[in-house]
């Protein structure tokens, strides 16, 4: 019977084009704007890290200042301090642990024809890789020893590998880094988590690292660090070293703990260490610390934000306004038909069956909404796009999940919309239409 | 009125379609309302003066490839160079550049050694051209001289001892006025850095924190964080930007150059107001016509299905505007019921938007005149259905079938 | 065939309470040809609808082919009326987007007929009224006669025990409407009982039974060629 009632739609809708179209623009544009913003939402709340997420979490430590408090919702900094991070990289507990931080400079070959760039840096202890789950297209990490002294290796990643070696294995090889020479031990693949759940501070969804560097060269290149530094204290900071040992937060830590077990004595040992800062006059606040999981991380920092949520609820709203519009022309346009509907139930069609017959005309015209609205749902995110002037690329485009989404959306919609109109007429008294008048 | 009674019965046999009319025009007051609202906070909000010749400037930054470069060296035959450039017409180093969104802050205070209590704002180390560069206006006092402009290390501890501050910095910082002349410190520091100069306004690095418009400029170069910040001749900005580019990897071929306008990067800072304002008006738009169309589509509708009433009417003596006064009326009707419920639901979902998002509360007369504007809209979209329905010839009533 | 006793209707609105039919008792044998007619408002139309389950009395007993349909819900309803009625109207009733061949369909397909069974019935019953050759042609561009005849075909694809026609010639012409009266004799001859509302003194006598309904009662009957049964409650 489905078949029949979709041809007896088609035919219904193909004999008042005008008001089928009216129809299916009400709920295109209704979906439309409901996709574009549910998209953008979607897409940056996406975790990236979700395979891994029940043994990765963010480490945070509250060494923060006792009279002036930390304006964020988790009330902790966001990152560690460098004499910290150094100190919990020792411990063995984790699976795997990273600090890091974000960095860069020029980029070049000896005797190449390849001008000089910039290149996105991430300095980093060697775990990271493994911690992230990113794979390696050539060679691996660096070696140990690398985290706590100046070794100069570096990964690239494909792309930089690309651009500097057109693609070829690399490894051995040797590329000039803010004027040091420094031996190419691998290459990862393209990984870019959209959006940057590693390090949310510069921005949540712009490029990834083109280059990873080891953590040991600190002194050596007196890295300053291109992300956030935050500090609190008045310090006196003469030499690159003090900046070194000072209360000044500016990385990234990561611990990947696989058990409960190692989860609790994770905790135990970040409490061991607190006190014993605590004992040497750090730490002035109350003992507190954070481990979370990358999707708390992301909720944490707010990836989405208020005026995404807000223009969620409006799009919603929006729609509603377009369902009630379709319900009021569809109403219209059955209640037209009704004299047809009477000489269907005369003819033995049950109300049920009159009520299926429009409530899959409905859906006809959510299906057609629907394919619409996939149109302008990508020409909205293409506003956006450009509006967000390159921020927002990774994350306002639609995926196959949401182009389904959509047609949902408005199948159901229209089946919604459809309800009342359709059993309206479902229940009109046929006999009245069939006299003559 | 004379008809009203009639109407309101016939209204009554079509009460949903009436309704959903109605519902429809409530929606889209209260969410045509509220977008305003926010259209207009956040227009207000771009529209702020800067304080800055945003049109003239470009900013320009370099990376050296050689780990020992001598950077004051080059700052200084850089900056000569650049001076010199057609079309330049005031160039200065800075260790930011406002309105770019990389910035640095920090808290200050009116007494020596104090930790808390302070007021936070945007320093910025320049050197003595800053005010021309930045096309910034010196209210009070006086700029820098070359001899007080320090050059400084990232790690270098001296501190400067003169300073230039906003004017909104100075009635902040300094409540009782006259900041001219008085000294304020760093958090938990005993050395008095003095108010030399008081500039009109400068917004900032992050125009939309709440930082925004405190700004304290030391007279010094870091080697750590620096851009050249030039403003060029009116018009000529984009010459100049490709010219400096130029002449700076010219003079030096042994590092990497990064130009930028101070347009695209203000544009940057506000792109996410900027794309509220234009989603939200595509969405004002949008709702507007649609809603048009369905009382279009509605109005129609009623009126083929009481053709023949109609022509009943004309026949017994109706006048053309007689009948375009009955469907106008009965959509004036349907509209002011909408916009009644639609005035409440909008300050309902204001209340909403304010507490969850911190939207600004809704004034009356933005929910009046949108109720006003979509009353014009809902009679103009009753209006050439109506116009129709007056063209129905009186012997439609007596033909049958 | 049909057997009503005692079938009361009224129709309430706020303020009155209208009795259509009052203490309505009929029997209609099968394959009789009944007409019925009455002056406006006297529950002529009614009766039919109540005849053809297209709506419930309100009270009273009524069985069709022996089943008594008073109770049945309006699944089991409909399933009557698409086995067991056929309806012809005045006014044709085509709908008028679908051509000859896909109207009688409607029927067949509320029935659940396979394409190919439903091909045949249309066919047959297209051929029955001679239009077989414009099958693909839309009820507009039919004479009244024609579109009445498609009707009827539409009536008979079912293959209806029982035919109920209202004023199916009222909207015809003279030549026309005996056309339709011959149609519908020779379906009678056939097995179908009909019972046929008109206010046409000539057609009714046609009929082997006539029936009056004055104030929502049968009034009188004149017996015509062949045996039936009516009682006066």
């Amino acid at each position: 019977m489905i078949g029949y009632y979709i041809s007896l739609a088609l035919r219904s809708l193909r004999s008042t084009p005008i008001l089928s179209a009216l129809m299916v623009a009400a709920i295109a544009v209704g979906v439309g704007a409901a996709m574009t913003t549910l998209t953008l939402n979607y897409m940056m709340s996406r975790n990236a890290l979700a395979e891994k997420n029940e043994v990765l979490y963010a480490v945070q430590l509250d060494s923060w200042s006792a009279t002036n408090g930390v304006d964020n919702s988790s009330e902790m900094p966001w990152q560690v301090t460098y004499q910290d991070a150094v100190r919990l990289l020792r411990s063995d507990i984790p699976s795997n642990q990273v600090a890091m931080h974000r960095w860069g400079g020029p980029i070049t070959l000896e005797n190449s024809e390849i001008r000089p760039f910039i290149a996105d840096a991430r300095v980093t202890s060697r775990d990271f890789f493994a911690l992230f789950d990113v794979p390696f297209i050539y060679g691996g990490t660096w070696t140990a020893e690398a985290d706590n002294n100046p070794v100069q290796q570096i990964v690239l990643s494909e792309k930089t590998n690309d651009r500097l070696f057109g693609g070829e294995n690399s490894v051995g090889r040797s590329v000039n880094f803010n004027g040091a020479a420094f031996t190419v031990v691998g290459v990862t693949e393209h990984w870019q988590p959209s959006p940057k759940v590693h390090d949310l501070n510069n921005g949540h969804f712009n490029d990834s690292a083109e280059i990873f560097l080891p953590f040991g060269l600190h002194r050596q290149f007196e890295i300053y660090p291109w992300g956030n530094t935050n500090g609190w204290k008045s310090e006196e900071i003469n030499s690159y070293e003090d900046r070194l040992n000072s209360d000044m937060v500016w990385l990234q830590y990561w611990v990947q703990l696989d058990s409960a077990e190692q989860v609790e004595r994770y905790g135990d040992f970040l409490t061991g260490y607190i006190r014993e800062q605590k004992a040497q006059g750090r730490f002035p606040r109350p003992l507190k610390f954070g481990l979370s999981h990358p999707s708390e991380w992301l909720t944490l920092n707010e990836v989405v934000d208020g005026d995404d949520r807000m223009l969620s609820w409006l799009s919603l709203a929006f729609l509603l306004v377009c369902l009630v519009n379709a319900v009021a022309l569809l109403l219209a346009k059955f209640l037209r038909k009704a004299p047809e509907a009477g000489v269907r139930r005369a003819l033995g069609a049950s109300r049920q069956s009159v009520f299926s017959q429009h409530l899959v005309e409905s859906g006809c015209v959510g299906l057609a909404g629907g394919l619409v609205g996939i149109l302008l749902t990508l020409a909205g995110l293409g506003l956006i796009r450009q509006l967000q002037m390159g921020y927002m690329d990774r994350v306002a485009a639609m995926d196959w999940a949401m182009m389904l989404a959509a047609i949902g959306l408005a199948v159901l919609s229209s089946l919604l919309a459809g309800l009342y109109p359709a059993w309206r007429i479902s229940r009109t008294n046929p006999s009245i239409y069939l006299k003559t008048q | 009125m004379l008809e009203l009674r009639p109407i309101l019965s016939a209204l009554w046999r079509h009460k949903v379609s009436a309704l959903l009319i109605a519902l429809q025009l409530g929606l889209t007051l209260a969410i045509v309302s509220n977008a305003l609202v926010v259209i207009d906070e956040r227009s207000e909000r771009i529209s702020r003066p800067t304080g800055l010749a945003v049109e003239d400037i470009n900013s320009f930054s370099f990376l050296a490839i050689p780990e020992d470069y001598d950077k004051f060296e080059a700052f200084r035959l850089d900056l000569d160079m650049i001076r010199s450039l057609p079309g330049v017409a005031s160039a200065t180093i800075s260790n930011h550049v406002p309105l770019s969104g990389s910035g640095s802050a920090s808290g200050f205070y009116t007494e020596p050694n104090k930790e808390t209590g302070g007021i936070s704002a945007n320093y910025y180390t320049v050197d003595e051209h800053f005010i021309d560069a930045l096309g910034m206006k010196l209210t009070a006092g006086r700029g820098f001289s070359p001899e007080e402009v320090m050059q400084v290390g990232a790690t270098s501890s001296e501190r400067p001892t003169v300073a230039v501050v906003t004017q909104k910095f100075a009635d902040e910082v300094f409540p009782e006025g006259n900041a001219l002349g008085k000294a304020f410190f760093l958090g938990g520091d005993d050395h008095p850095i003095e108010v030399v100069g008081i500039v009109e306004r400068n917004l900032g690095p992050w125009p939309n924190s709440s930082v925004a418009g405190r700004g304290v400029f030391y007279p010094a170069i870091m080697d750590q964080w620096f851009y050249y910040i030039v403003r060029a001749e009116p018009g000529q900005r984009d010459a100049v930007l490709k010219l400096v580019e130029e002449k700076l990897a010219e003079r030096d071929p042994n590092r990497v150059i990064n130009a930028d306008t101070m347009e695209e990067q203000k544009a940057q800072q506000y792109a996410s107001d900027n794309t509220m304002i234009k989603v939200l008006a595509s969405v004002v738009i949008l709702l507007t016509f649609i809603v048009a169309l369905g009382i279009v589509g509605l109005t129609v509708f009623w009126i083929t299905q009481r053709q023949k009433q109609i022509g009943v009417r004309r026949a017994l003596g109706a006048t053309r505007s007689a009948i375009s006064r009955y469907f106008l009326l009965e959509n004036l009707i349907i509209a002011v019921t909408g916009i009644a419920l639609g005035a409440a639901a909008a300050q309902v979902f204001n209340g909403f938007l304010a507490s969850e998002f911190n939207q600004p509360a809704l004034p009356p007369i933005v929910t009046i005149s949108c109720a006003l504007f979509l009353l014009g809209v809902s009679l103009a979209a009753a209006l050439v259905p109506a116009l129709r329905a007056a063209n129905i010839s009186p012997a439609t009533a007596t033909r049958s079938v | 065939m049909l057997k009503m006793h005692n079938i009361r209707k009224s129709y309430r609105t706020d303020t009155i309470e209208t009795h259509a039919l009052r203490d309505f008792s009929l029997e209609v044998d099968e394959g009789e040809f009944v007409s019925v007619t009455g002056p406006s408002g006297s529950g002529k139309t009614t009766f039919l609808n109540i005849a053809g389950l297209l709506e419930t009395p309100t009270g009273g007993e009524y069985r069709l082919d022996g089943e008594d349909v008073s109770n049945l819900n309006d699944r089991q309803r409909s399933r009557l009326r698409n086995e067991k009625i056929g309806f012809i109207f005045q006014g044709f009733n085509l709908i008028p987007d679908l051509n000859l061949f896909d109207n009688i369909d409607v029927p067949l397909r509320y029935r659940g007929f396979n394409a190919k069974e439903r091909k045949k019935r249309i066919e047959k019953v297209l051929d029955q009224v001679g239009l077989s050759a414009r099958a693909k042609h839309l009820p507009a561009q039919l004479s009244g006669g024609q579109q009445q005849r498609v009707a009827i075909a539409r009536a008979l694809a079912g293959e209806p025990r029982f035919l109920l026609a209202d004023e199916p010639t009222g909207n015809l012409d003279s030549l026309m409407a005996r056309q339709v009266m011959e149609l519908l004799e020779f379906i009678n001859e056939w097995g179908t009982t009909i019972v046929m509302v008109t206010h046409d003194p000539d057609l009714a006598r046609r009929a082997h039974r006539n029936i009056q309904i004055v104030d929502g009662q049968v009034s009188d009957l004149h017996r015509a060629t062949a045996p039936a049964t009516a009682e006066i409650a």
